[in-house]
């Protein structure tokens, strides 16, 4: 009569040990996982802080300037149209005096009137509005365009405000992505600190402890993975 | 021979010796991760320093460009009138035209100084060269001038690139560690076989390490 081997169970202080170790293997591997992630997050809202600051500083430096300009070409526009205007305003009081037979009257007039109109072409050959073609009054009688050297002069200011925009941006995304990777791993811990439980104890507790801290280990890399795509 | 191997209390000593180095060279890497995400922090504050005192400097360029200019400007437009004064018929303005340009010229390019005196800011259409003014304003500053913000935030860039790189190190270390402690715990014929994958684990960790550090040393030019 031969004898049939009996099947090797394991002890019940040995039960399930080999599945918390795996467990917690697998635990250990996503755990550094998240916090290299958590690490790159870090870093990139720190780069995306450091180009928003940068962004902020060229751009105000650039509304100074471009207001400097501004101010300097608008007050020269402002003379150019006052000479004008000084000019021909004497040039119709020279004509005045003249028919009230002035001579000294007309005289002057005619002088102030040269000065005005001397000054205002000089003013012109300063004036943005009147060298640069993209401004330049098309017709004699025609106004600069305004609004074209408005648009131009905001041009680079408004470029860099929308750059620290969008450095601003990332920022947020990156640092909120760090802050729940910190979430993760904190997550993490718990089922670390499970699958220790699990593993001092025995019997049915260290199987249920064990699944406890799988659905907390499943939950926290679903999330990691949510954090990750989005 | 291998399951006396693998009881022995020497192989209790040698993985808690092991264990030992391997956390003693993981709390090293993190301190230099750390250290680096540091530098890296560092390298961004100086850049963003430099960056305001540029920009503070470069404003203040631009002001005394256009204020120079307007003083210029004043010259030049009371020059103009002065010529027309002296190209016209009129004995009255021709007077006036004599004593502007003996009195209030010379005073009005003073004022105007260095526009209106230094030849090489008078363009040929009578203004003057206001980018030349200022790129002379900026370069009479050589201290500033030499500021250079980006060359700190492509530093800060490379510490941030390594301080990536020593963290997947501190990873793999950190992975050898809970092998080795697996190997510490067990007793079985699997015991061996986690000693070799930790230390293994941990040899191409400190490998990474020493690779990652060479690296980024010689891209810096010799400095940590």
């Amino acid at each position: 009569m031969s004898e049939t081997p009996t099947p090797v169970t394991p002890e019940p202080a040995e039960r399930h040990k080999t599945l918390i170790v795996v467990l917690t293997l697998i635990t250990t591997i996503i755990t550094a996982i998240v916090a290299g992630l958590q690490s790159d997050a870090n870093i990139r809202a720190n780069n995306a802080n450091r180009d928003s600051q940068y962004y902020a500083v060229l751009a105000s430096g650039e509304l100074h300037r471009s207001g400097l300009q501004s101010s300097y070409d608008l007050n020269t526009f402002a003379g150019v149209v006052r000479e004008m205007q000084t000019s021909l305003m004497m040039q119709f009081t020279a004509l005045q005096s003249e028919q009230n037979t002035d001579k000294l009257g007309t005289a002057l007039s005619n002088i102030s009137a040269l000065a005005a109109q001397a000054r205002a072409d000089k003013l012109k050959s300063f004036s943005i509005f009147y060298t640069d073609p993209r401004y330049a009054p098309i017709n004699a009688d025609d106004m600069p365009n305004a609004e074209a050297y408005v648009a131009n002069s905001n041009a680079k200011a408004n470029e860099l405000v929308e750059k620290q925009n969008a450095a601003a941006d990332d920022y947020h995304a990156w640092s909120s992505k760090a802050d729940s990777y910190v979430g993760v791993l904190t997550i993490m811990a718990v089922a670390f600190f499970l699958f220790g439980l699990a593993q001092a104890l025995t019997g049915r507790m260290r199987l249920v402890f064990a699944i406890f801290g799988m659905v907390i280990l499943l939950g926290a890399s679903g999330w990691a993975m949510l954090i990750l795509i989005v | 021979m291998l399951k006396r191997l693998n009881e022995s209390p020497r192989l209790d000593i040698f993985i808690a010796i092991v264990i030992a180095v391997v956390s003693v060279t993981t709390a090293l890497a993190a301190w230099r991760a750390s250290m680096v995400s540091s530098a890296a922090g560092d390298a961004i504050r100086q850049g963003l320093v430099d960056a305001v005192k540029k920009q503070t400097a470069a404003s203040e360029d631009w002001r005394k460009t256009y204020e120079e200019a307007g003083h210029a400007q004043t010259y030049a437009v009371v020059l103009a009138q002065v010529e027309a004064f002296e190209n016209s018929n009129d004995k009255a303005a021709q007077d006036q035209a004599k004593n502007m340009r003996q009195y209030l010229l010379p005073n009005l390019q003073l004022i105007g100084d260095p526009l209106t005196t230094d030849e090489k800011y008078l363009k040929s259409d009578g203004t003057y060269d206001l980018e030349r003014r200022y790129a002379d304003l900026v370069a009479s500053s050589p201290d500033l001038a030499a500021l250079d913000p980006e060359a700190s935030f492509k530093l800060s860039d490379q510490y941030s690139s390594e301080q990536r790189w020593l963290t997947v190190g501190v990873i793999l270390l950190a992975i050898s560690l809970f092998w080795l402690a697996l190997s510490q715990l067990s007793m079985k014929r699997s015991r061996l076989v986690t000693l070799a994958i930790g230390v293994g684990i941990y040899l191409f960790g400190l490998i990474w390490f020493g690779l990652v550090e060479l690296i980024f040393f010689s891209v810096r030019g010799g400095a940590l």
